[in-house]
């Protein structure tokens, strides 16, 4: 890593970096995996310099996060908590790799600069208080205009099985668009299936609720 | 790996052409700003922007800590809606839609779901916002803002229940395309965010945009049966839900063949005008002594819920809370059929 990279890359973190100049950079890192991985400890640090509550790390990447947390002493008693794996989950295969993990580092500082929770806590709408699933009083929503700092939900680290694939696929084409949009990202983005699997007859494991 | 679409001198005004970083953008100059707009006329013009216009971008997504980017490309032409939506940097999986053809590419998995819809359903209308809609939901800007240099109208869409989630929203000011999106769980906890990075709206996207990255050499390839199955019921029944959270109705009843099905599935849609659920109905051969127990899933914000009544698998897959697929997994019945075993 050349020391003028090295400072693009922090210039560019620290919002410093022309636009014109940010954009070879992002270029570059979609396919430098070496400067990908740099780029994530940039997240990650910054992150927890900042304490941001909404960054949370996956399991995969909470080692690698360990790793650079150990590099930087002053930063480790704020490291994230990992988060934990659903159990309730078994449409999906668990992850056996990280591959992950660059991907989530690579983009997390693009998230970091675009979402910032302060002015998150300002467009935040409340809405019904949580209780057990039944219909809330209208206009439970109407009280609930104050406003709070999100908070990331665990992860499951999945699979999804080609049934659930099938059925999502087909669902979606009865979603209003941006429900649709989500729909189709967050299958996109579960965690690939571990090499070599193959897939099962049935995958659809029965678990008691 | 994809590459951002350059800008080229047919597009259209280049909308949109942001760097990461957020570089300058040059306005679509057919596009003005649009005062005094409601809330609800700013959804309107989002779902019009998101269905009908043709656009190029990249985007990231954010879930349960994880982040990852991702390419969208959006085409209408001649009436015929192509779409591709393909992970840049995690399991490589691409989705593809041409007018009634749907392609799933999983590389994870190396395979390919082709699912071959009839053509009446190659283009879905969504319900619109209404006054139904909006005794659900509350529905309100709540700020203006400025987002990667542009101005957006910043809408929220809070649920008035436990039901359904709520959503944030940040509508370009000139295009009505969601810059930026939130989806919150009841407890006003951002549970999903969508960012776009870079965004471009050409009047032309050539076909080649629509073709898949990735290698299939190898791969297993799943087709569906392209005939249209409309008659409703796989066994000739008719299923429907006995019971619905207020405010969703049915609005789609159809039987398909979804690729590596071995027979057709009812396909039952339920939605509130802004939330869906869609319940799959299929045989289901359970082993003797083996009673059928009940199983949860997500994907993303999305839940998924399936059991088995009379002798067929229900399940229930929509972006709302687990709670609300249960409910209406759970109330789903076969017209005439006495549930067994309830």
């Amino acid at each position: 890593m050349n020391e003028e990279l090295d400072s693009q890359l922090s210039a560019m973190f620290d919002d410093e970096l022309a636009p014109a100049e940010c954009e070879l950079l992002a270029r570059r890192l979609s396919r430098d995996e070496p400067l990908k991985a740099r780029w994530g400890r940039y997240a990650i640090i910054g992150a927890v310099i900042r304490a941001e509550r909404g960054v949370r790390l996956n399991a995969p990447l909470a080692g690698r996060v360990n790793a650079v947390l150990l590099a930087e002493p002053a930063l480790a008693a704020h490291a994230a908590p990992r988060d934990r794996t659903s159990m309730r989950l078994r449409w999906w295969q668990p992850l056996a790799g990280s591959a992950v993990a660059a991907g989530v580092a690579a983009v997390s500082i693009l998230w970091l600069r675009t979402h910032s929770p302060a002015a998150d806590a300002q467009l935040a709408a409340r809405v019904a208080s949580p209780a057990a699933v039944s219909p809330a009083p209208a206009g439970a929503a109407a009280q609930g205009d104050s406003y709070i700092v999100p908070l990331p939900k665990p992860a499951g680290v999945m699979v999804p099985s080609t049934e659930l694939a099938n059925y999502v696929v087909a669902h979606s084409m009865f979603s209003p668009p941006v429900a649709r949009r989500n729909l189709l990202s967050a299958f996109m983005t579960s965690e690939p299936a571990p090499a070599g699997t193959d897939e099962p007859q049935s995958d659809v494991k029965t678990i008691a609720q | 790996m994809l590459r951002p679409s350059r800008s080229s001198g047919r597009a259209a005004g280049l909308a949109l052409a942001w760097a990461v970083a957020g570089a300058a953008a040059a306005e679509e100059p057919a596009l003005k700003h649009i005062p005094d707009l409601t809330p609800t006329q700013w959804l309107e013009r989002m779902d019009q922007a998101l269905t009908a216009r043709n656009y190029d971008g990249t985007f990231s997504h954010w879930q349960g800590g994880r982040v990852e980017m991702l390419r969208i490309i959006h085409r209408v032409q001649d009436g015929t809606v192509s779409e591709r939506l393909a992970s840049l940097d995690g399991s490589g999986r691409e989705f593809i839609r041409t007018g009634a053809s749907l392609a799933c590419y999983l590389p994870d998995r190396r395979t390919v779901l082709v699912e071959e819809r009839p053509a009446e359903e190659s283009l879905v209308g969504f319900p619109s916002v209404n006054d139904q809609t909006a005794s659900l939901y509350d529905i309100r800007e709540v700020g203006h803002m400025r987002l990667n240099r542009r101005e957006t109208h910043v809408i929220t869409v809070s649920p008035k229940d436990e039901y359904r989630y709520g959503y944030r929203l940040w509508i370009d000011d000139s295009t009505a395309m969601p810059l930026k999106s939130q989806l919150a769980d009841a407890h006003g906890q951002v549970i999903e965010q969508i960012v776009f990075a870079s965004l471009t709206l050409s009047s032309r996207i050539p076909d080649t945009a629509f073709r898949p990255e990735i290698s299939t050499a190898g791969f297993r390839w799943l087709h569906n049966d392209a005939a249209p199955h409309l008659q409703p019921g796989s066994a000739g029944l008719a299923w429907s839900a006995i019971s619905l959270p207020p405010g969703f109705r049915m609005t789609v009843r159809s039987a398909q063949t979804l690729p590596g099905s071995a027979g057709p599935v009812d396909h039952l849609v339920f939605t509130d005008g802004f939330a869906s659920v869609s319940v799959f109905v299929e045989r289901q051969s359970v082993p003797s002594g083996q009673p059928p127990v009940p199983e949860s899933a997500t994907v993303g914000s999305s839940s998924a819920f399936s059991t088995v009544v009379d002798g067929h698998k229900i399940t229930a897959v929509g972006e709302v809370p687990p709670a609300t697929v249960r409910f209406i997994a759970s109330q789903v019945r076969a017209q005439g059929v006495a549930s067994a075993g309830r």
